[in-house]
């Protein structure tokens, strides 16, 4: 499996002068579900905002799908960001605008053609569960249904990462699990998937590789879940989780069911069109790829 | 390139104009003013410019007779001028034929109700050898009996040039600063709305959107209030342009440029003067958020 996302000795250090990541080097595969914890402050924040170029490194190398975004111009950012689907913890869904028009508007932000669109959006609905909800407003959802929302607007452009900060920050504990339930449910479909949480019994919930950040350092690197025996005695008198609502399980399992009985094929053609201007940058990347090589 | 999704962002443009309307109606007034201020000033100097030219291209000196000179009265008086050194030629030009000239150039709707009052006198039209005598041989002409007044063309062409230059200084200044200003309040009002759309500009990077597509929605409303204003700045120019031209027709009775043969003039300078500020003006309000990311869109 090749890496998908790789961090040499990178640091950042803020124009204010705090020391947000120090010396980071690690590697994401693709296809694998990443969780990322760490304390407040820690970094946690900073490493994605790398991976997505809103931050640039202070020093070291990131290369994202085989494209070194430490170096990469400005005018190419927009190309690296859709294959990236960002979901945050404020949802920041447009209230002015529908559910539907929400996913929809990923999709036009980058030029897809209305009939693309048509197909896509209900698609992805279906998807997150929320066909029902499409001509409502998002402040008319509660907040793991706007969590989907954002969700669907994340996946919708077909991105090959996932990246969330916090998902599950806003929304309570049942939400929560149904969230990250869907997000290994698109993980099982080969998305590479970044997670960012402070709820612990939600990471030990899923059995999923764990990097913990401290002080801008990446301290453990783990596919084990880490739990000793004090940590259990914790979760079960503090935190223990009552089982999915009936409801919610099944919507999980039909969501399941739906991407199964979609075949491949439709899967891949109900993706966006792509434009000339992405295919453009498609090859602008590739060349780019050769010069590094070459260097 | 092909731009897929392009009709989409337009759209969004003229949504822009309509959600943020009070502001776009300010924008609109203030441009109208600057548009037709600056158009005024252009069409009075086209004016003006019109009257030199038209002044200057004929070398002849009118001299008018007195009402009471009889038209056998007035052959003599035409010789006595030939018999200048300095004239080539006195032609008679009869008070009729005045009227007729006339009212080919203003048009015969302003005679109608004189048609047998004709108040103007008769008339040479002298032509002469040496233009750098002229003021020697006015004064010789001026001593023939019979004979009311002269009007010196060349000494009008001169004022009329010199108040066109003024007009011209004028115009341009006045061109410069209502450009700038025109810049400034249609960036704010773009500003406004960038600011209430924030969000969605914040969103439209993170999923990866071109500098071009973030601008485009902009720009069109940029345009769109420049449209608005150059459409709605030439039907006011329309009605305003007799008013202008009454002061033209007080300095001098010459017939103005009709406002029809400089309709697609205004009209056409408006849209493109519209369109190229507007455009500019969401250019200018969109790159400081261009550079911008994430959080920074949001001022968070
Ligand atoms: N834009 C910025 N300018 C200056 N300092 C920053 C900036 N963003 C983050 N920092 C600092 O960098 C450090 C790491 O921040 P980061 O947001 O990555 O933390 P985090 O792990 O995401 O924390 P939290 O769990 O609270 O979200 C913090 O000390 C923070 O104050
Ligand atoms: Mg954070």
């Amino acid at each position: 499996m090749s890496n998908i996302i790789e961090f040499k000795n990178v640091s950042k250090t803020y124009d204010s002068g705090t020391h947000a990541l120090n010396n980071c080097s690690l590697n994401i595969e693709k296809g694998e579900f990443v969780f990322i914890v760490g304390a407040s402050g820690a970094g946690k924040s900073t490493f994605l905002k790398l991976i997505m170029h809103e931050e640039t490194p202070s020093r070291g190398t990131i290369i994202v799908n085989g494209t070194n975004v430490s170096t990469l111009k400005r005018k190419k950012v927009p190309y690296l960001r859709r294959n990236m689907g960002i979901v945050f913890q404020d949802f920041r869904l447009i209230d002015k605008m529908t559910v539907y028009d929400n996913v929809a508007f990923a999709m036009r932000a980058i030029g897809a053609r209305p009939s693309a669109v048509k197909k896509r959006v209900p698609y992805i609905l279906n998807l997150v569960g929320l066909s029902h909800k499409a001509q409502n407003r998002p402040s008319e959802l509660s907040g793991g249904e706007q969590q989907r929302v954002s969700l669907a607007r994340a996946l919708v452009n077909n991105p090959s990462i996932i990246i969330a900060d916090e998902p599950t920050g806003n929304i309570d504990p049942e939400m929560s699990y149904e969230i990250i339930g869907l997000l290994s449910e698109i993980n099982a479909q080969g998305t590479t998937i970044l997670v960012v949480t402070h709820e612990h019994q939600l990471v030990r919930r899923f059995n999923k590789r764990v990097i913990e950040i401290e002080k801008g350092k990446v301290i453990s690197d783990t596919k084990e879940p880490v739990i000793t025996d004090e940590e259990v005695e914790f979760d079960d008198s503090k935190f223990e989780l009552d089982p999915l609502p009936d409801d919610l399980a099944e919507a999980i399992e039909q969501a399941e069911r739906a991407v199964e009985e979609t075949p491949e094929e439709e899967l891949s053609q109900s993706a966006p069109e792509t434009t000339e201007e992405t295919e453009e940058a498609v090859s602008d990347e590739s060349e780019d790829k050769e010069a590094q090589q070459c260097e | 390139m092909r731009m897929t999704g392009f009709s989409y962002l337009i759209k969004e443009g003229f949504k822009n104009v309509w959600n943020n309307r009070i502001m776009s109606i300010a924008s609109v007034c203030v441009l109208i003013s600057c548009l037709v201020l600056t158009g005024s000033a252009v069409l009075f100097s086209m004016n003006v410019a019109n009257l030199v030219d038209k002044v200057s291209d004929n070398n002849e000196t009118t001299v008018y007779l007195k009402d009471e000179v009889s038209k056998v009265e007035a052959v003599y008086i035409g010789r006595d001028i030939e018999k200048l050194k300095n004239v080539t030629e006195a032609k008679y030009f009869p008070k009729e034929e005045a009227l007729a000239d006339f009212k080919s150039t203003l048009g015969d709707e302003v005679f109608d109700n004189m048609k047998n009052d004709n108040p103007l006198p008769d008339a040479f039209k002298v032509t002469m050898d040496d233009l750098s005598k002229y003021d020697s041989t006015v004064k010789q002409i001026l001593k023939i009996n019979g004979v009311d007044k002269i009007t010196s063309q060349k000494e009008l062409a001169r004022k009329l040039a010199s108040i066109n230059d003024l007009v011209q200084v004028l115009s341009i200044a006045i061109v410069l600063a209502l450009g700038v200003i025109s810049l400034f309040i249609i960036s704010n009002t773009i500003r406004a709305t960038m600011h209430s759309r924030r969000f969605e500009i914040s969103i439209m990077k993170s999923v990866g959107a071109t500098d071009s597509f973030v601008r485009i929605p902009f720009v069109v409303e940029g345009m769109v209030i420049g449209l608005i204003s150059a459409v709605l700045s030439t039907a006011a120019l329309f009605f305003l342009y007799d008013l202008l031209m009454e002061i033209v027709t007080s300095l001098i009775h010459v017939a103005t440029i009709p406002f029809s043969s400089v309709f697609w003039f205004v009209a056409g300078s408006f849209i493109l003067a519209g369109l190229v500020i507007g455009a500019l003006s969401g250019f200018i309000s969109i790159r400081k958020y261009l550079k911008k990311e994430g959080n920074e869109i949001l001022g968070w």
